[in-house]
């Protein structure tokens, strides 16, 4: 293990004391608590919070600011933040009018987040909550956990925290996440694996030459292994089965080309060229476009691709102003 | 009459553990590789050893507050999905003992029993999909047969004790239904279920510590 990094133990705390440190408008909760929260508190405004296993940077801490969450809670790495950290975000981020908890669906975070809303409930502080599931590497179902939230996420942040400044209720703001999360479909795939720092070495092999189409960003196995191909092929591969999930054809899009944290923005470009010429072909409109690092797997290599049905509604608050350290529109 | 726990041999038992769990790091991190993503040790470890670390303040505790607090401090220690389970079993065990100074068999039995519902209901799983529920639920049944047909105590927790370490082993053969393992195509089938294994350590470790240092 080659890393950057003085403890284990410590690599989520001094992360988020860096992060803030960086960035002004944020603060940091202290060791222990690990929360990053807006500096300046707007006062009657539904709190958008979400939060989950470190490792994903920059989500969730890099998404707090003006126009997306008022607060991020981080767990140990891949691992869910335990209720009493969730609880202190929910406070953070709670000016009266609510808090709207943003989850993704792996079930550590669904249970430690509804444990945080039912604390939270006790003290007086209302909340709600989405599941982000839109990896359709898996199969949806209701037998098993189902599907996960990958970088969908991100433009649910975005909905809500756009919703959310402009005033909307928790109602309101819980229905446009809903949608956002019923409109959205991502597929990823790997190259490499990815080692937990405090672990040491990497949780699984893949061969040199080798892909594994679908795997999930804790390193969850996917559909399918094989030798790696050209980026059109690749793209026509991931693309082909978000399209074969959801119609998508004469619509509005917003697309998302996710880096895993160890592939260059120099394939993430030539991937999207790709994956824009297979849409176009498709009689897919594309209204906007993200490439980058939005919801990585450590060191891992490779993508993900994300497609966001737009209507009206939703351009206007995907073109909403945010002002977050790794999101800016 | 029945044995009787106190704080003070439930602490002890806890040690035992702790130092069972972090020697068997290479194991237990092996297992979790094959199905999971290698951080079961790693949480668990950290989760046990707060309770070390907290061991002289519960020792003397209640035992039903040292429960509560250890559900406390594994919820917020642990972290993930281990974590709540772990976190809200213990608070379901102080419940099912309140106001207990110290605990006899029966009393024992009905804390695991109150733990294993509790992870049940929380986590949505059932025996049979291949989570540490799988150690420990065959365990609970097991102990309540052998107290109902009045088996002895020593006897009693061989039997217990057995239980939890076939429920692991069992976990096997079975397909994953929750967690990282239900992903894989496989859905684990070949590979122990690394949470069933540390769960299965948990219980045996208890029942060796009541054979061998309170029933005389």
């Amino acid at each position: 293990m080659k890393k950057i990094i003085n403890n284990p133990d410590n690599v989520v705390s001094e992360m988020l004391q860096g992060l803030a440190k960086a960035n002004p408008s944020v603060v940091y909760s202290g060791v222990g608590i690990e929360v990053i929260s807006r500096k300046e508190k707007k006062q009657n405004k539904v709190g958008v919070i979400s939060g989950g296993g470190s490792g994903h940077e920059p989500a969730h801490a890099g998404y707090v600011g003006y126009g997306m969450l008022d607060a991020a809670v981080a767990g140990n790495v891949f691992t869910s933040p335990s209720p009493d950290r969730i609880l202190e975000g929910i406070k953070q981020a709670d000016s009266g009018k609510g808090v709207l908890m943003i989850i993704k669906n792996y079930s550590g975070d669904v249970m430690n987040f509804q444990m945080a809303g039912e604390l939270a409930g006790s003290e007086g502080i209302k909340t709600d909550y989405v599941i982000v599931r839109d990896d359709v590497a898996v199969p949806d179902s209701t037998y098993s956990t189902g599907r996960r939230g990958i970088a969908g996420t991100i433009f649910v942040h975005k909905i809500a925290g756009a919703a959310a400044e402009q005033g909307k209720s928790l109602e309101e703001v819980k229905a446009l996440a809903q949608k956002t999360i019923d409109n959205v479909r991502s597929m990823g795939m790997a190259m490499t694996p990815c080692i937990l720092p405090a672990v040491g070495r990497p949780g699984f092999e893949l061969g040199e030459d080798e892909v594994e189409i679908g795997m999930g960003i804790h390193g969850e196995p996917g559909v399918n292994r094989e030798k790696i191909s050209q980026a059109k092929e690749l793209a026509g591969k991931l693309v082909g089965r978000i399209l074969d999930d959801y119609e998508f054809t004469g619509n509005e899009v917003a697309v998302m080309i996710n880096g895993l944290g160890g592939t260059p923005l120099m394939e993430l470009y030539i991937f999207y060229n790709e994956v824009e010429k297979i849409l176009t072909e498709k009689g897919i409109k594309i209204y906007r476009t993200f490439v980058g690092n939005y919801m990585t797997s450590l060191e891992m290599a490779g993508c993900s691709v994300t497609l966001l049905k737009l209507d009206r509604e939703l351009k206007d608050l995907l073109d909403f102003r945010c002002d977050a350290p790794a999101f800016r529109v | 009459m029945s044995f009787v726990i106190t704080s003070k041999d439930y602490i002890n038992y806890i040690n035992i553990v702790s130092k069972k769990i972090y020697e068997d790091r290479d194991y237990i991190t092996d297992l979790d590789a094959a199905t999971g993503d290698g951080d079961h040790w790693t949480n668990i470890n950290m989760g046990f050893q707060s309770l070390v670390g907290a061991s002289d303040e519960l020792r003397e505790m209640p035992i039903c507050e040292a429960f509560k607090k250890i559900g406390m401090l594994m919820m917020s220690k642990i972290g993930g999905s281990s974590g709540i389970l772990y976190g809200g079993a213990y608070l379901a065990a102080s419940k099912a003992v309140a106001g207990k100074e110290s605990i006899d068999s029966q009393e024992l039995c009905t804390a695991l029993e109150a733990m294993v519902n509790d992870m049940m209901m929380r986590g949505k799983a059932k025996p049979g999909h291949k989570t540490m529920i799988d150690a420990l639920y065959p365990a609970v049944q097991t102990y309540k047969e052998a107290l109902a047909s009045g088996t002895d105590d020593k006897k009693t927790l061989e039997l217990v004790k057995q239980a939890a370490i076939d429920g692991a082993e069992a976990t096997r053969n079975m397909e994953a239904v929750k967690g990282r393992a239900s992903y894989q195509t496989n859905k684990g089938v070949g590979h122990l279920d690394p949470g069933a294994v540390t769960m299965s350590y948990q219980i045996e470790c208890l029942c060796d510590y009541i054979i061998n240092n309170v029933i005389n």
